[in-house]
């Protein structure tokens, strides 16, 4: 490994092993090498090579990126979450530090023939992925059997390799006081101790430095020395679901897949429960010879761990499928997993109902007024009926509508996808918005009808005499289509109550608008 | 020696008398569970919910909608003043919480109108016009089985008495009450409510008044009519 005092600045070039041609040199290891790949990277030093004591039970790998730091918080963890599924091929313990990705590598190293194997592939994957997102391409990397040690050492720039316990001390003694990232007042303090390398921290008695720089301090060197133990956050890889069933002969009939989707969904169901999760976007393939496979994309709009549910909505999604050839085999895939959000319910209905009346009867007798806020009951039957109804009609014909406040009659409402409007909040807030005073249709055309004047008396489908009006609306004239209409509520000869304008521009035609059904 | 009472003793029954009688004999009637009273639905406990028109009311059996399974409503057209006649119904059922599903109506639904009338936009859902018939009344069943579903209308000009029946068992399973529009009346529909709205005739009305015909209601003996004032908010 490289010396400590020449090489601050040293950005690792990576595919080639620097540190192996200078590690008997300065971290001074009884290092001893068995295998071939160790020895060819390290040009037959008798010297080099691993010998893992019976002592140190781990080898933490620890990846130092400070180009994340420009990054924002949430962008980092993104970041580093993709760079630990990466990492995974390598290793199975991998655990998320500020700017560092440190694992185990203890467990591999036989499997891959040794750190400098490691090291090289890890390189290859981080910096092909470092470049991807356009940021600079090299890392900082340090190997020693604590987490905290690996990463003190990472930070440094000394990419150094430690493999025992014993001499950790030494080497991390080396390294300045800056890299325990401390704050301004604590370093003041240190410098003004003299202190300038941990090693001088070395020679300070424990009790006095706790005493001083409080216990956090003590229990981050104490954990580099690997005197404490040191919990990680470990990297936890997201969950995947996917299984295949080859049907034993070829199937027309849908109705006879039912049951192995039945058993499927138990599958599932029992995944997701040891999980404690809800999968909440389902991809159901039916595979046919010589075709490409039939997808159902089952969409739920609450996680659900259900199996009855499942089956109910795949019973409708099989109920209006047709499908090209017979099945040969049918494959599910969870596209999205969500946290599971279980309803608790009172304990009996009875008991539930008798809390209600009294928290009424306490409200009553102190006189307030109860405020009549809506009830909202249980929703998961709706949610299900509604994810039903998508299922079959597809998304887009189940429409929640919503009044918007917007003067010109053919904005003043809008219909959107039911999804949009899931939370009870945004259902409060649609009643909130205000609306015209004035008297509004039910139905509202779509597209204005002209009406007929003959013998001076509107005529629509019969004649129609004004009752009230006119309600004066000029709008939207800064888009081009100028709004400006008189409205009157009337009366049809066979008692419709029509809503009809009259364009106040030049043509001065009447329309039909609406009906007060 | 007996005693004869002389038959100025002997109680004289009186006018006030004989109806004490007929109303005693009437409580005893009402008293007896073995005996159906096909004229008047309200004393056998079928309470319904109050159409918001007392004059409809009146001529409802058990003084207004009832709970669960379907009423038809016929119009000449769309826009009589169907849904004027719903709304204290669609009103009291957006309160305790449940959603109203309108499927396939045959204009937009202005949402404007829904808040005047105080119906909260939240609880509405609409299954859009293109549907087809047979998706339209799937959607139909579905809703009317489910419990959070409070009401269901739905236009549909006509319907055989099968999948009317159908209906039917889907409302009483799910508790909802189903309400069909349609332009003609058929005769024969199981549908245990059948209102006609009318134009009304008179002309001094300025046809603010519409004439109401309950054509046929499970407990009433033939059609009743009465004229209510559907439009009395405009």
């Amino acid at each position: 490994m490289e010396d400590p005092e020449r090489t601050k600045q040293l950005s690792p070039s990576l595919g080639r092993i620097d540190a192996g041609q200078n590690r008997a040199r300065v971290v001074r290891l009884p290092l001893r090498s068995e295998t071939g790949v160790a020895k060819a990277t390290s040009k037959g030093r008798a010297t080099s090579g691993y010998v893992v004591s019976k002592r140190s039970h781990t080898l933490w790998y620890a990846l130092y990126l400070p180009q994340l730091e420009e990054l924002a918080q949430s962008q980092q963890r993104q970041y580093l979450n993709k760079l630990a599924a990466l990492m995974q091929e390598l290793s199975s313990t991998i655990s998320f530090h500020p700017l560092a990705l440190i694992c185990e590598i203890r467990s591999s190293l036989k499997y891959f023939g040794g750190v400098d194997v490691i090291h090289c592939r890890l390189g290859q994957l981080v910096t092909a992925q470092l470049a991807e997102w356009d940021l600079a391409d090299h890392f900082l990397y340090a190997v020693s059997p604590t987490v905290t040690g690996s990463l003190l050492l990472a930070r440094s720039g000394h990419n150094a390799l430690v493999y025992q316990k014993d001499n950790l001390r030494s080497a991390l003694g080396r390294l300045s006081t800056e890299v325990l990232q401390l704050k301004r007042e604590q370093n003041r303090r240190l410098y003004n101790m003299g202190v300038r390398h941990l090693r001088d921290i070395w020679r300070l008695p424990p009790a006095g430095l706790r005493r001083r720089f409080g216990s956090d301090f003590l229990n981050q060197l104490n954990r580099a020395l690997g005197k404490v133990p040191e919990p990680t956050r470990n990297y936890l890889p997201p969950p995947a679901f996917l299984t295949c069933y080859d049907l034993p002969y070829e199937l027309e009939n849908l109705d006879r897949l039912l049951p192995v989707a039945d058993e499927i969904f138990a599958q599932l169901c029992d995944f997701l429960g040891r999980r404690d999760l809800g999968a909440s976007q389902l991809l159901f393939s039916l595979q046919h010879e010589k075709r490409s496979c039939t997808k159902i994309n089952i969409g739920l709009r609450q996680p659900s761990r259900s199996r009855k549910h499942l089956m109910l909505l795949l019973e409708t999604h099989f109920s209006n499928l047709s499908i090209p050839a017979p099945v040969t085999a049918v494959k599910l895939e969870v596209t999205q997993f969500d946290a599971f959000a279980s309803h608790s319910s009172p304990l009996s209905e009875k008991w539930g109902r008798s809390q209600f009346s009294l928290q009424g009867n306490e409200l009553n007798e102190t006189g307030e007024k109860i405020a009549s806020a809506p009830i909202f009951p249980n929703d998961s039957n709706l949610n299900q009926f509604i994810e039903q109804l998508q299922a079959r009609l597809g998304e887009h014909h189940v429409k929640s509508i919503n009044s918007v406040a917007e003067h010109c009659p053919e904005y003043a409402s809008q219909q959107a996808d039911y999804l949009e409007f899931d939370t009870p909040k945004k259902r409060r807030q649609a009643v909130a918005r205000p609306v015209a005073l004035n008297p509004r249709p039910f139905w509202l055309l779509e597209q204005p009808l002209q009406l007929s004047i003959r013998r001076g008396r509107l005529y629509h489908r019969k004649a129609i005499s004004i009752i009230s009006g006119p309600e004066r609306i000029e709008t939207h004239w800064w888009s081009g289509t100028d709004v400006r209409r008189d409205y009157y509520v009337a009366s049809e000869q066979n008692g419709c109550r029509l809503w009809i304008y009259r364009e106040k521009g030049a043509n001065r035609h009447w329309f039909l608008h609406g009906f007060f059904a | 020696m007996s005693v004869i009472r002389a038959p100025t003793g002997t109680p004289v029954p009186t006018a006030d008398k004989a109806g004490k009688h007929t109303q005693h004999i009437d409580e005893l009637l009402r008293g007896n569970p073995n005996l159906w009273r096909g004229c008047d639905m309200a004393d056998q406990g079928c309470h319904g919910r109050s159409t918001g028109f007392p004059q409809l009311d009146d001529i409802l059996p058990g003084r207004g909608w009832p709970d669960r399974g379907l009423v038809e409503i016929i119009s000449s057209c769309w826009g009589m003043g169907e849904l004027q006649l719903l709304i204290p119904l669609m009103r009291s059922i957006v309160e305790q919480g449940k959603w109203i599903l309108w499927i396939s109506p045959p204009y937009l639904l202005y949402a404007p109108a829904l808040v005047q009338a105080g119906i909260n936009t939240g609880q509405v859902l609409v299954v859009k016009l293109d549907t087809s018939c047979k998706d339209a009344l799937w959607s139909m069943e579905k809703a009317l089985q489910t419990e959070n579903c409070g009401l269901v209308l739905a236009w549909q000009n006509w319907l055989p008495g099968k999948v009317l029946r159908r209906l039917q068992l889907a409302a009483a399973t799910g508790d909802t009450l189903g309400v069909l529009f349609k332009h003609r009346d058929s005769k024969h529909s199981p549908s245990p409510v059948r209102i006609h709205i009318k134009g009304s005739q008179l002309q001094r009305d300025r046809f603010s008044r519409s004439e109401v015909t309950v054509i046929k209601a499970r407990g009433n003996f033939g059609p009743l009519a009465t004229h209510v004032d559907l439009y009395q908010q405009i």
